[in-house]
């Protein structure tokens, strides 16, 4: 995935942890100047959530967090239930899963809000 | 406040999730704070805590009332992005794919209406001209910048350093 900062500067790797703060870990990243000019191999890096502007993934991420969600409501009917241990997979599954918790939330509180 | 019905706000004062519901699978445009300007269809969003207080009211003596109006920090996911960029006359797309915006850094975000999306005062362009397009116009700025600045130091004033973005 691609991560761009506030300062511009963009970070390619590999998905290792995030929070829900946005706080990530990646691994085997490029990362590149602002200006696009210079670039740095790092084996791995932590960026801390506020510092970030966007995050650009995968078309396939969007088929994989249905995947995820049909899933998991199949698995546990208690929806909340699963939601804690899910950051700790790793790889494809746990950006899938990331997003999906996301969405549900999203859609939850917007029903709240109206009331 | 006991049995008093809370005043109802006019409903265009806060972009509050209800409206992000409404805006769930349609086209938008979402303005960041860089200048970007990025065009997709919204798939889902949450309701990051920075909440700001925007308003606090008082009603009358004795009642203090709390508008609680959320502005839009919602973390947004877009799908099937496209950049737009503009110069002059001339606009150009490009391809993004699936965008995760975190809400801090939105501008402002509207719906697109399909009927009249085609119909604005610019023409398409090459990526390569609107570039070219830019870079021309950043020069430009920049050179402005540096006489402006020349003539306000020239009257005394503190030089406050390049402008950037």
């Amino acid at each position: 995935m691609l991560v761009e900062l506030k300062n511009g500067e963009t970070l390619n790797g590999h998905l290792v942890n995030c929070d829900t703060w946005m706080n990530l870990t990646l691994k085997e990243v490029v990362q590149t100047s602002p200006e696009g000019d210079k670039f740095f191999r790092l084996a791995e890096c932590y960026v801390r959530g506020n510092n970030i502007k966007y995050l650009r993934v995968p078309d396939e991420i969007i088929d994989l967090v249905k995947e995820t969600q049909a899933q998991n409501t199949r698995d546990n009917h208690g929806q909340r239930g699963g939601q804690g241990g899910r950051g700790g997979h790793q790889g494809r599954g746990d950006r899938g899963g990331r997003r999906g918790s996301g969405g549900g939330r999203g859609r939850g509180r917007g029903g709240g809000d109206r009331q | 406040m006991e049995g008093a019905e809370p005043p109802t706000l006019p409903p265009q004062m806060f972009t509050t999730s209800a409206q992000l519901l409404d805006l769930t699978d349609k086209k938008l445009l979402v303005a960041l704070r860089d200048g970007r300007k990025l065009i997709g269809v919204l798939r889902s969003w949450d309701q990051a805590s920075h909440g700001k207080i925007i308003t606090t009211k008082r009603l009358n003596s004795s009642d203090f009332f709390l508008c609680l109006g959320f502005t839009a920090a919602a973390n947004l996911v877009l799908q099937s992005t496209v950049e737009r960029l503009y110069v002059n006359d001339a606009y150009c797309d490009i391809q993004r794919g699936v965008f995760i915006v975190r809400g801090e850094n939105v501008l402002l975000l509207g719906e697109i209406d399909l009927d009249r999306e085609d119909d604005i005062p610019f023409r398409q362009a090459s990526v390569e001209e609107v570039f070219a397009g830019q870079r021309l116009a950043d020069a430009e700025k920049k050179h402005k910048d540096k006489v402006h600045r020349k003539k306000l130091r020239a009257l005394g004033f503190e030089d406050e350093g390049e402008v950037l973005v």
